[in-house]
């Protein structure tokens, strides 16, 4: 592989990186969001919502992608292909962490609330200081093990030509008319930054079993 | 004038799915008094206490504390969130199971409160939370995580967390049951040294010996209904029902 | 004709995707789920110098996006001298992706055992496959059920990115269908919903296998 090929691979991982990225960060609050309404048992919305959860979390990514992208223009909505990958990534990732999130309220110990109201606190003062700080640490390892399985399910965005560090690969091989390289390039890039992710839910374990008294 | 009462129970009566557990409770507790209720499981002191700061809500009676009422406001409708919070901020109360906030310090678990209720600066909570940790002997530890404490350690720093709110009146719902014997003692001496302090403390103890040596009103809770009243020198002497003798003779058998 | 009954007129090309979908999960769930179990057998330990080489194989696929390794053997393997059809090679990774992901389920539980068991097995007279087969896979299944029927509907939905591949599957049903008739979003709500009819058959068995195993005291779902 030459340098424009290095370039081409820098430039795919550029990308599967801001888009998963992006997808992550609003997957995280949206999912906290979901949870929170989930927790609070709202009628219509609790089914709506557990709807939802079971709908994205069966539905492959790549159809979902193509469900987007290939429907949007036809409810005369004019979106590119990084939107349509990002409101994909974010629909299937915001499902699996309103689950983290909603376990971690519905494992939440009573008496830490009743600790609080009793000494004065209101609820709102008692879910901003303790319990939203204790459930974020609680949650984190498996928010962190459901990011390396978004950027993992990433390259399903290829399939409306956007091109990540999946696809990319077949640009370069277009070229120098040998797939192998790129592809075992692309899978250790893949590899450094999954195994990145992976020992940063280690250190979140670590923090989370601390709380665990 | 007579002096306005610490906290003052009228006619307290609540159910839990239709098993009557308090029924037409009364007590006074005057400033600077320190009361025992005792009772065998399962007799409903646990639930009078948290009736004290509406943690449970009675059915019917009423509860004032230093002459203002809880739960229900002035005009007869259910407290807001904020006004029953100012209330609770009056009462400091003592878990038996500590419920410390895992994921902050020592020091912090005491200055969250009168940071974030009272509106203290961090300075002032901060000075406040340390002379606190001195009296129950925690200022080593300060930086440290509830996870690295011992039963009693927690405990006291939970006592100092409900002390920084400075609160009228101390409430205690078994606050050594859950703990090794061997650090019961500790967490006895700090609240010995509170009742010499004169504070107003409420308290619900198995402890036998030490509400004797503490208390100068004991409470009898059966089945929901108080059917002892008095000085401790008369309850553990002379005990008036069989009921209680019977009690003693179980738990206490020293006396 | 509306949109509906186009997509009726065209149900064949629906149930030829359906039919294809469900051929590569059903063989290769089986299959990756032998090659999961034989991999946990092989680290039991009977040959050492197999364990390291194995952990790599294993962690390797668990750090890896799926249609790298499709990508890998369809794209890849011919300059090697290998050459499959896309769907031999799309069968092939879905098999050695979640076979390791199978093994890492099991092992995860294998560790939890009690030593006692094996050897009582042992003083038993089982031969160590026997024992493996008869005394600790059985435990290991319905122990990890729960985690297993997760990882089934994440083959399952896999399967899709073989359309990448130019596989002929369920997506790729959908995504043809929308292209020559211009209606994407009927095509994709039949096809959605083929994958969520299949997804809560699998949760439901799953349940089937908890209550089997209820009986016998394996709580831990």
């Amino acid at each position: 592989m030459d340098s424009s090929a290095w370039g081409l691979l820098a430039y795919g991982a550029w990308t599967t990186a801001w888009i998963s990225g992006i997808s992550i960060a609003i997957g995280v609050i949206l999912g906290l969001f979901v949870a929170l309404l989930r927790v609070a048992r709202i009628p219509v919305v609790h089914q709506v919502l557990g709807t939802y959860i079971s709908l994205a979390r069966a539905t492959p990514l790549v159809t979902l992608v193509l469900f987007i992208f290939l429907t949007a223009p036809t409810m005369g909505l004019d979106i590119n292909r990084n939107v349509a990958g990002i409101i994909a990534l974010t629909l299937n990732t915001t499902a699996f962490n309103a689950e983290i999130w909603r376990s971690a309220f519905n494992n939440f110990s009573n008496e830490q609330r009743e600790a609080a109201l009793a000494i004065g606190m209101t609820p709102w003062v008692y879910f901003r200081r303790i319990m939203l700080p204790q459930i974020t640490i609680t949650s984190l390892p498996g928010l962190v093990n459901e990011m390396s399985f978004l950027i993992k399910g990433s390259p399903a965005v290829a399939v409306i030509g956007v091109v990540d560090l999946a696809r990319v690969t077949n640009r370069i091989s277009a070229v120098t008319y040998e797939p192998l390289p790129p592809i075992l390039a692309a899978a250790a890039m893949y590899m450094v930054l999954i195994s990145l992710l992976v020992w940063l839910q280690r250190l979140a374990e670590r923090k989370a079993n601390r709380l665990a008294v | 004038m007579p002096e306005t009462a610490a906290v003052s129970i009228r006619k307290l009566s609540k159910s839990f799915d239709g098993t009557e557990v308090l029924r037409d409770v009364s007590l006074e507790v005057k400033p600077g008094e320190v009361v025992s209720i005792l009772g065998s499981s399962g007799s409903g002191k646990s639930t009078l206490l948290r009736c004290i700061n509406w943690l449970e809500q009675p059915d019917r009676g009423d509860i004032h504390i230093d002459g203002d009422r809880i739960g229900v406001s002035d005009s007869g409708k259910a407290m807001s969130r904020r006004e029953l919070a100012s209330m609770r901020a009056r009462l400091g109360m003592v878990f038996q199971g500590f419920n410390l906030w895992p994921h902050l310090s020592v020091v912090r678990n005491v200055t969250e409160a009168p940071i974030h209720v009272l509106g203290l600066s961090k300075a002032q909570a901060e000075e406040r939370a340390m002379a606190l940790l001195e009296k129950v002997g925690m200022v080593e530890k300060r930086d440290d995580y509830p996870y690295t404490l011992s039963g009693g350690q927690k405990q006291r720093v939970a006592i100092a967390r409900a002390l920084a709110m400075q609160p009228k009146v101390m409430l205690f719902d078994e606050p050594t049951s859950a703990l090794d014997p061997e650090l019961v003692g500790e967490v006895l001496g700090v609240i010995k040294d509170l009742s010499k302090e004169g504070y107003t403390m409420v308290l619900v103890t198995h402890e036998m010996e030490f509400a004797r040596a503490v208390s100068d009103q004991v409470v009898f809770l059966d089945k929901g209904i108080i059917i002892e009243k008095s000085h401790p020198s008369e309850f553990f002497v002379n005990p008036k029902t069989d009921r209680v003798r019977r009690f003693l003779e179980l738990e206490a058998p020293v006396v | 004709m509306s949109n509906w009954e186009i997509l009726w007129s065209s149900r064949d090309v629906f149930l030829d995707g359906f039919y294809n979908t469900l051929q590569l999960f059903g063989i290769s769930a089986v299959l990756a789920f032998l090659l999961g179990a034989a991999l946990v057998f092989l680290l039991e330990g009977s040959r050492p110098r197999l364990r390291i080489p194995l952990r790599i194989f294993i962690d390797g696929m668990r750090m890896l996006p799926f249609l790298i390794l499709a990508y890998l053997l369809y794209y890849g393997l011919p300059s090697a001298g290998i050459r499959m059809s896309a769907w031999y090679a799309g069968l092939t990774a879905l098999v050695l992706y979640h076979g390791a992901y199978f093994a890492e389920i099991l092992r995860g539980c294998r560790t939890t055992f009690a030593q006692g068991q094996v050897e009582a097995a042992i003083a038993q007279g089982f031969s160590l496959p026997g024992m493996f087969l008869r005394i600790i896979l059985p435990q290991l299944i319905l122990k990890t059920r729960g985690l297993m029927g997760n990882q089934l509907i994440i083959l399952l939905k896999d399967t899709a990115f073989l359309v990448i591949i130019t596989v002929r599957e369920l997506t790729a049903a959908a995504n043809s269908l929308s292209s020559t008739y211009f209606i994407p979003m009927e095509a994709f709500i039949v096809v959605i919903g083929f994958y969520w009819l299949i997804s809560i058959g699998l949760e439901q068995f799953i349940k089937l296998i908890g209550r089997y195993g209820a009986k016998r005291g394996f709580e831990n779902a």
